[in-house]
C-alpha cells in the first residue's frame, strides 16, 4: 500500500471538518432534535482530545497523572475568558454572541485563544511537572491531585467581596461557585460564546490523534516507552528520564488545556464555565477512558473516549426514558449510577483484560510475537559460536 | 567492528596505543546520605583490557559503575576517560563518548520487542547505516536474539534477556563496556556463554570493566582484577595473582 502524503490527508481532513460543520448547522435548522446527537459528537471529540493527551503521560511515559481535570479547567476558564473578551474587542454584536457564531467568525476568535491556552497550560505543566517528575515513583500522582484541587478551590474560594488586589480581583471575576459567564455587558453577563463546532472539535481531535500516533512511532515515543519500562536502563542508553517525563507531561497539559477551551466555547454550549470541570471525578473520567481503551495505545484512548461518552449519554437517555415509563426511576441519581457502571467496567477490565481493550497496540496493528511456539533453533546450544568470526571481520 | 560511531571524535592520540589507560579513577568517594558507599577508591582500565571488579553484596560495585556513567554523583575524586574528566558532564555525554553500561538485573524493556530494545541501544546515534550494521553485528554475536527480533523482551529466558541487555549496550558501539553482574540469576551454562561473548567483544577491541560476584568466572576472562570490600579496594592484581591469593580464595572462591 502506498503511503498517502500528509498534505493530502490534511486537506481531506480539513474539508471533511468544514463539511461536518456546515452539516451541523443545516441539520439543526432542519430538525432541532438533532442537536442532542450533534452535541454528543462534539463532546466525543473533546474527550478524544483529553484522553489522547493524558495517554501521552499516563500510557506512553507510564507516569500516573490524576490531575488532568486541573489543566482542562484552566483551559476552560482561560479559553472562555479570551474568546468572550476578544469577541467584544472585535465588536461582534452582543446579540450575535448570544447565538452560535458562524465558522467564519470562529476563525477570528479560536486560533488565538487555543494557542494562548495551549502555551499557558504547557508552561503551568512545566512548573508542576519539573519538581515532581525528577523524583521517581508516585509523587506525580499526589502532586497532580493536589494541583487540580488547589486550582479548583482557589477559583471557588475567592469572591468579589474578598478580592483586594488585582490578582484576587481577576480570580473573583471568574465567578466562584456560580461559574464564569463572560464579562458584564450592561446589567447582564455576556455568557461564554458558542464558537467551536465540529470543524474545531473533531478537527483538533483528529489532529491530536494523528500527532500522538506520529509521536509514539518516533524516537521520542520510543524513549518515553523506555522510561516507562525501566528508568535506569533508559538512562543507560542515553535517554534522560526526567527530560522525557517532563516533556510528556507538558504536552499532556497543553492538550488538556485546549480540550478545556473547546469544552467552554463549544457550539450550543452551556455559556458558562463552572469549577466542577476541575473536580476529581473529571480526572477519573479521563483515566477511565485511557485504561478502558488500553494505556499506551493512541487509538485505544480515542476509542475509550468515544465509548465512554456514548455510554455516558446513552445511560442518561435510557434512565430518562425509564423514568417516564416507571415513575419510581425518576429518583435515581444518574451520576451515581454512571459512577457505579464505570467502576464495575474498570473492575471487569482489570480482571479479564488488564491491558485494556487494545493493550499498547493500535487499531489494525499486528500483534507482537509472543514467542511460545518456536521450532528449535539450530544454533540454540551455541549462542556465541559465530561471535568471534563475526567480530573479527 | 566495521563501522565507527559517526559522531564520536577520534580518540586522543596520547591514549590511542593499546596498554595506555582508557579509564582512570582516582580517590572516588560516593555518599548516600550519611553512608560512605565508596571510600576513595582508585582503579584504572587500559585500552583493550578486560578488568574484573569483584566483591560481595554491598561492597560498592554497582555504585562504582553507576558513578562512571554519571547516574550517581560522586562526593569527591576524579574520573578520567580517554583523557577527559567525566565528573563535569552528564550521562548522555558520557554515553556519547563511547561508554555503555549493562545495568544490573537484566534491565531490559520487557514490553518492547527485541528489535526495539536493540534500536534503543543506538538511541544517541543518528546514522541509519551505522545502526543497521550494529544490529547485524549484535545478531552475529547472539544469533538467538536474531531469531527473536519480533518477540517482546519480557518473554525471553533469563539468559536471553542478559544477551539482549549486552546486545543493547553494544548497539551504542562503545569503546568501554561496563557490565554489572552479567551472570546474576542465570544458569551456569548460560553464564559461561555470556562470558564467552564478553571475551569475543574484548577480542574485537572493546575495553571491558566487569563487576561480578562469580569471582572464578570473572577472573577467567579478565586479565586483571580489583577486590572491592565495604567501599575500599582490598586487593588488586593480575587474575592469576588474585586466584592464588589466600584472602580471595577464602572469601570469594570458597576454597
Amino acid at each position: 500500500m502506498r503511503r498517502v502524503p500528509a498534505v493530502v490527508l490534511f486537506a481531506i481532513g480539513a474539508l471533511t471538518c468544514v463539511g461536518l460543520d456546515l452539516a451541523y448547522d443545516g441539520l439543526v435548522s432542519w430538525d432541532r432534535g438533532s442537536k442532542f446527537w450533534l452535541h454528543i459528537l462534539v463532546v466525543c471529540a473533546i474527550n478524544v482530545l483529553g484522553a489522547t493527551s493524558l495517554n501521552v503521560v499516563n500510557g506512553m511515559a507510564g507516569q500516573f497523572s490524576i490531575g488532568h481535570a486541573g489543566f482542562v479547567g484552566i483551559g476552560a476558564y482561560l479559553g472562555g475568558a479570551i474568546v468572550s473578551n476578544l469577541a467584544l474587542a472585535l465588536k461582534i454584536p452582543v446579540a450575535a454572541l448570544k447565538d452560535n457564531l458562524s465558522l467564519g467568525q470562529s476563525f477570528l476568535l479560536l486560533p488565538v485563544a487555543l494557542v494562548v491556552v495551549g502555551l499557558v497550560c504547557a508552561a503551568i505543566g512545566f512548573v508542576v511537572g519539573l519538581p515532581s517528575l525528577r523524583l521517581r515513583g508516585d509523587y506525580l500522582a499526589i502532586v497532580t491531585l493536589g494541583f487540580s484541587e488547589i486550582v479548583r478551590l482557589t477559583v471557588l474560594g475567592i469572591s468579589a467581596d474578598s478580592a483586594t488586589n488585582p490578582l484576587t480581583r481577576a480570580i473573583a471575576s471568574l465567578g466562584g461557585s456560580l461559574g464564569y459567564r463572560g464579562p458584564k455587558v450592561g446589567e447582564d453577563y455576556l455568557g461564554v460564546p458558542s464558537v467551536a463546532g465540529p470543524f474545531w472539535t473533531v478537527g483538533i481531535a483528529a489532529l491530536a490523534v494523528f500527532l500522538a500516533l506520529r509521536l509514539k512511532r518516533s524516537g521520542f515515543g520510543r524513549a518515553l516507552r523506555a522510561v516507562r519500562e525501566d528508568e535506569i536502563a533508559a538512562a543507560a542508553v542515553g535517554v534522560d528520564p526526567a527530560k522525557y517525563k517532563v516533556t510528556a507531561f507538558v504536552l499532556a497539559a497543553a492538550g488538556a488545556g485546549v480540550a478545556g477551551a473547546l469544552l467552554a466555547v463549544q457550539r450550543d454550549g452551556p455559556g458558562i464555565v463552572g469549577p466542577a470541570n476541575m473536580k476529581f471525578d473529571k480526572s477519573f473520567e479521563v483515566i477511565t477512558m485511557v485504561i478502558l481503551g488500553g494505556s499506551g495505545s493512541v487509538s485505544g484512548a480515542a476509542i475509550g473516549a468515544v465509548l465512554y461518552t456514548v455510554i455516558f449519554y446513552a445511560s442518561e437517555e435510557a434512565l430518562h426514558q425509564l423514568a417516564q415509563a416507571v415513575p419510581a426511576f425518576g429518583s435515581v441519581d444518574a451520576a451515581a449510577l454512571r459512577m457505579t457502571l464505570f467502576a464495575t467496567a474498570l473492575i471487569v477490565v482489570m480482571l479479564v483484560r488488564t491491558q485494556g481493550l487494545f493493550g499498547e497496540r493500535e487499531l489494525f496493528e499486528k500483534k507482537a510475537d509472543d514467542g511460545t511456539p518456536k521450532p528449535p533453533s539450530p544454533s540454540s546450544d551455541d549462542a556465541t559460536g559465530t561471535a568471534k568470526e563475526a567480530l573479527a571481520s | 567492528m566495521r563501522t565507527r560511531h559517526p559522531h564520536r571524535a577520534p580518540p586522543d592520540v596520547r591514549f590511542s596505543e593499546p596498554g595506555s589507560p582508557l579509564l582512570a579513577v582516582e580517590n572516588l568517594e560516593v555518599r548516600y546520605g550519611g553512608i560512605r558507599a565508596l571510600k576513595g577508591i582508585s582503579l584504572h582500565v587500559c585500552r583493550g583490557e578486560v578488568v574484573a571488579l569483584i566483591g560481595s553484596n554491598g561492597a560498592g560495585k554497582t555504585t562504582t559503575l553507576r558513578t562512571l556513567v554519571r547516574l550517581v554523583q560522586p562526593a569527591a575524586g576524579t574520573l578520567r576517560y580517554a583523557g577527559e574528566e567525566l565528573t563535569t558532564i552528564g550521562t548522555e555525554q558520557v554515553i556519547e563518548r563511547g561508554v555503555s553500561l549493562v545495568p544490573e538485573g537484566r534491565a531490559i524493556f520487557p514490553n518492547l520487542t527485541v528489535r526495539e530494545n536493540l534500536e534503543l541501544g543506538a538511541f544517541l546515534h543518528r546514522d541509519k547505516t551505522t545502526i543497521a550494521e550494529s544490529l547485524h553485528d549484535v545478531e552475529q554475536l547472539f544469533p538467538r536474539l536474531g531469531e527473536r527480533m519480533a518477540q517482546e523482551g519480557g518473554t525471553l529466558s533469563g539468559g536471553e534477556q542478559q544477551m539482549l541487555a549486552i546486545g543493547r549496550a553494544m548497539m551504542g558501539r562503545p569503546s568501554l563496556l561496563l557490565l554489572d553482574e552479567p551472570s546474576l540469576g542465570i544458569a551456569p551454562k548460560l553464564a559461561r556463554q555470556i562470558f564467552e561473548a564478553i571475551r569475543a567483544i574484548a577480542a574485537a577491541g572493546v575495553t571491558v570493566l566487569v563487576v561480578e560476584q562469580n569471582t572464578r568466572l570473572a577472573l577467567e576472562v579478565a586479565s586483571r582484577g580489583y577486590v572491592l570490600r565495604t567501599g575500599e579496594i582490598a586487593r588488586e592484581g593480575s587474575s592469576k595473582e588474585l586466584l592464588a591469593d589466600p584472602m580471595v580464595r577464602e572469601a570469594y572462591l570458597g576454597a
